[in-house]
């Protein structure tokens, strides 16, 4: 009986489909198991069979036609199978072929902006929906499983967060801004749906960080959405999350304060769901700059120390390094011209200049509402010890928005006018934060994201909807094509069969590119 | 909230229910975007609002002295058809305060049409940038004199413009707050390009596309020309250069003084 019982487990070892939780713990490869490839961020492969001498003879593998809405997920690979969502929608696509093996499909209401994509566990996918229900499907067949509510669709809640797997749970945060509502972090048990812990964004009177508000009223609706996948430290076992901006969004005046847990990067323990520390990027954001960019990990060296620290280009265009253990803030620099701060403060935050605020007869701001980057995923090539971000430059005149009571208007609380923008790809140097080297990517503005590989390669593309590589040392483009329309997403490698494929999702095609056979 | 509103606020909720018809109001959501309110429905469930429940829920539903805000509230959000909105004000919130209202089907449905209105447009609100009908007077904040000497001095803006030539009657053809989007950066106006050709043959034109790899232009007969970037030489002349030197160097009193100079232009 035993021995049959072994011959049965390695033969469904053999055949299994499941999601090999050790990968989450390994470089990109041929699996990219979750959002971001892996738990520290970086997007950055070691896989160098496409590199920097013929990345130039770069050719078209197979192309999936989703048509849908635009496809801002990053696809995982698990298997030679491929897993990416829109709103309503999930596919699963063969690898090799770009064949489709099942469509999910299900239309909901609440906010389609965006799904960052699905997660895995075992033989099970997870995935975020427009009404802020997490549903699990069958990874063979695309089944429904189960379906439970996170949060009320009908107060603006929705979830774009792709889940992140940590241990024997699936992290997921609630998105949303259309509405004066808490948000909160969740760890789900993945079996039945089940909440294990909760972390809410804002604290409850009383509690710490509730002295950065006025009162109970403009606490208990102060916001701080969700709106990107974290990353997690298995040694110091810490999950890192940015949160979004407080309520009402442009309407300061109701809200004095710093406005924790806002505008932050926390540091949750997955276990119990409990903070162990924040920065605050933002304190008392008036612009909409969300702190949800990737809180990338990696180890450097700072004043001849050796650090784990944690990097974050934020959308209010400033750049910190902090190390991870502590929250000690390292670094902080200006990765764009901005005009919004008086100066740092001493723990590392920017002051914000209340002559910057939004007023009722406008005020001219260096950066728009997208801020000086936004959801694109931003790269760190240990190669290079460069921290990669495509940033904006722009200007816009803010208003404030008061009824005629003196309270703010509807949830946001103003408007603003857009001007001139333009993108650049910055390199950062993560030591000193100042750019190595910077290449302009257009006017107008880019939700490209970043790869980097060991192959001497950066993979992104430019605001004409060039899809570029370039050299990560100097920035200068070794290939590039035009794909027909935008990247809005962020670009993705694996190795099948012995063959390397980059993948770039422009509008609602995925384009799989390889070298020639 | 300025001394005026204050005042008229504590008045207004001094005065006894009955008086509510007889005040004015202003008009509430419109400066930040699309106006949900507008549908007659709910105009007649506002003037209902304004005379049975603002005196507690505020005047724009979003909370009063004695009552919560609407806007926020679950049960108005997970209303269908005034199904739970309905019996509230049928049988009221003793327990709370409120007192039931008697009032008939198509009040009720009017008032629902309103908070339902009202929620749409505090969730939309902001979007698509401020409304045209922006008023002129928040906008007005500055001194039209610092604003000509502005104009004629540090801003530079006498180099190309004219008060009397092409800013003449400025203030008539644009509503305030188009005014002080187009002063500051002017969008719709295109660049030229000059291409010199590996032959050294020119062609100019309207500058169409330009990225790292290509050039495009549009001709006078309206034809458009495409070159690889790395074949030509090109010269982009935009007229829009200054404006946006301008930006990285406006204070906003620069700004205010300047759109009061400019107001004065009608």
């Amino acid at each position: 009986m035993k021995t049959f019982l072994l011959v049965f487990a390695s033969c469904t070892g053999l055949f299994a489909q499941g999601l090999d939780p050790a990968a989450l713990l390994k470089n990109p490869t041929d699996t990219w198991p979750t959002y971001n490839g892996d738990y520290t961020g970086r997007r950055y492969s070691e896989l160098k069979q496409i590199n920097k001498d013929n990345v130039k003879s770069l050719t078209l593998a197979w192309a999936f036609q989703a048509h849908a809405r635009t496809l801002k997920a990053t696809p995982l690979l698990v298997n030679g199978i491929l897993y990416f969502s829109i709103p309503d929608n999930v596919w699963a696509v063969d690898a090799l072929t770009g064949r489709q093996i099942w469509h999910y499909s299900h239309p909901v209401p609440g906010d389609h902006i965006a799904s960052r994509g699905v997660a895995m566990y075992k033989d099970r996918l997870y995935f975020g929906t427009p009404d802020a229900h997490l549903v699990c499907l069958d990874a063979r067949t695309g089944k429904k499983i189960w379906d439970v509510t996170i949060a009320d669709v009908t107060q603006g809640y929705y979830l774009s967060v792709a889940p992140l797997v940590v241990k024997d749970r699936l992290i997921i945060g609630t998105s949303g801004d259309s509405a004066d509502v808490p948000h909160f972090l969740e760890a789900i048990n993945p079996e039945d749906g089940s909440v294990i812990w909760r972390w809410n964004s804002l604290p409850k009177p009383g509690e710490p960080g509730s002295e950065t508000w006025p009162n109970e009223e403009a606490m208990t609706h102060g916001g701080g959405p969700m709106w990107m996948p974290g990353t997690y430290d298995p040694e110091l076992n810490l999950v890192y999350w940015g949160t979004g901006n407080p309520h009402p969004i442009l309407a300061g005046g109701g809200r004095e304060g710093d406005n924790l847990y806002t505008c932050s990067i926390v540091a949750i323990n997955p276990d119990n769901g409990k903070l162990v520390w924040y920065f605050q990027p933002s304190p008392h954001d008036t612009h909409d700059w969300d702190a949800v960019e990737t809180p990338v990990l990696f180890d450097a060296t700072y004043h001849g120390k050796r650090r784990k620290v944690l990097a974050q280009a934020s959308r209010n265009g400033y750049f910190f390094v902090l190390d991870r253990a502590t929250g000690e803030n390292l670094v902080t620099t200006k990765f764009v011209k901005l005009d919004w701060a008086k100066g740092i403060d001493s723990k590392g935050r920017p002051i914000p200049d209340p002559a910057k605020e939004p007023r009722q007869d406008g005020s001219l701001v260096a950066a728009n509402m997208d801020g000086a980057t936004n959801w694109m995923a931003p790269s760190y090539s240990p190669q290079t010890g460069l921290f990669y971000v495509n940033a904006f430059e722009s200007y816009s005149i803010w208003y404030l928005g008061l009824t005629a009571y003196g309270k703010a208007e509807g949830h946001q609380g103003g408007t603003a006018h857009d001007f001139w923008s333009s993108a650049k790809l910055v390199a950062l140097d993560v030591e000193t934060g100042k750019p190595k080297w910077t290449r302009p990517l257009g006017d107008g503005g880019t939700y490209s994201g970043v790869l980097t590989t060991a192959g001497q390669l950066l993979f992104t593309a430019d605001t004409s909807g060039n899809l570029l590589a370039l050299d990560p040392a100097t920035g200068d483009t070794l290939w590039h094509t035009y794909a027909g329309g935008a990247m809005n997403s962020s670009p993705m490698t694996y190795i099948l069969g012995g063959r390397q494929y980059v993948l770039t999702a422009v509008d609602s095609v995925l384009y799989a590119w390889s070298l020639p056979r | 909230m300025t001394w005026t509103q204050s005042v008229f606020f504590t008045l207004a909720l001094a005065l006894p229910a009955s008086a509510w018809a007889q005040v004015h109001y202003p008009k509430s959501v419109t400066y930040m975007g699309k106006d949900p309110l507008s549908r007659d429905d709910a105009k007649r469930g506002r003037a209902e609002f304004l005379k049975s429940c603002s005196f507690c829920h505020g005047p724009n539903a979003d909370g009063g002295a004695h009552g919560p805000n609407l806007i926020r509230s679950a049960l108005v959000r997970h209303d269908k058809d005034g199904d739970l909105i309905g019996a509230v004000i049928r049988d009221g919130r003793p327990d709370k305060g409120m007192p039931s209202f008697s009032l008939d089907p198509h009040q009720v449905s009017d008032l629902v049409v309103f908070l339902k209105a009202s929620v749409s447009a505090s969730d939309s609100a902001g979007e698509g940038g401020p409304a045209r009908d922006y008023p002129l007077k928040l906008l007005l904040t500055g001194n039209a004199q610092e604003g000509r000497k502005y104009f004629e001095g540090a801003g530079g803006c006498s180099k190309c413009h004219s008060p009397s030539g092409d800013l003449a009657g400025i203030a008539g053809k644009y509503s305030p707050i188009d005014l002080q989007a187009r002063f500051l950066y002017p969008e719709g106006i295109q660049s030229t390009a000059t291409v010199t050709l590996a032959s050294g043959e020119t062609r100019s034109g309207t500058l169409v596309h330009m990225d790292t790899f290509a050039i495009s232009i549009r001709d006078a007969g309206g034809w458009r020309h495409s070159w690889p970037l790395d074949k030509v030489k090109v010269k982009v002349d935009d007229p829009l250069a200054e404006h946006k030197k301008l930006l990285e160097q406006y204070t906003n009193d620069d700004v205010h003084n300047l759109f009061a100079y400019l107001e004065t232009l009608k």
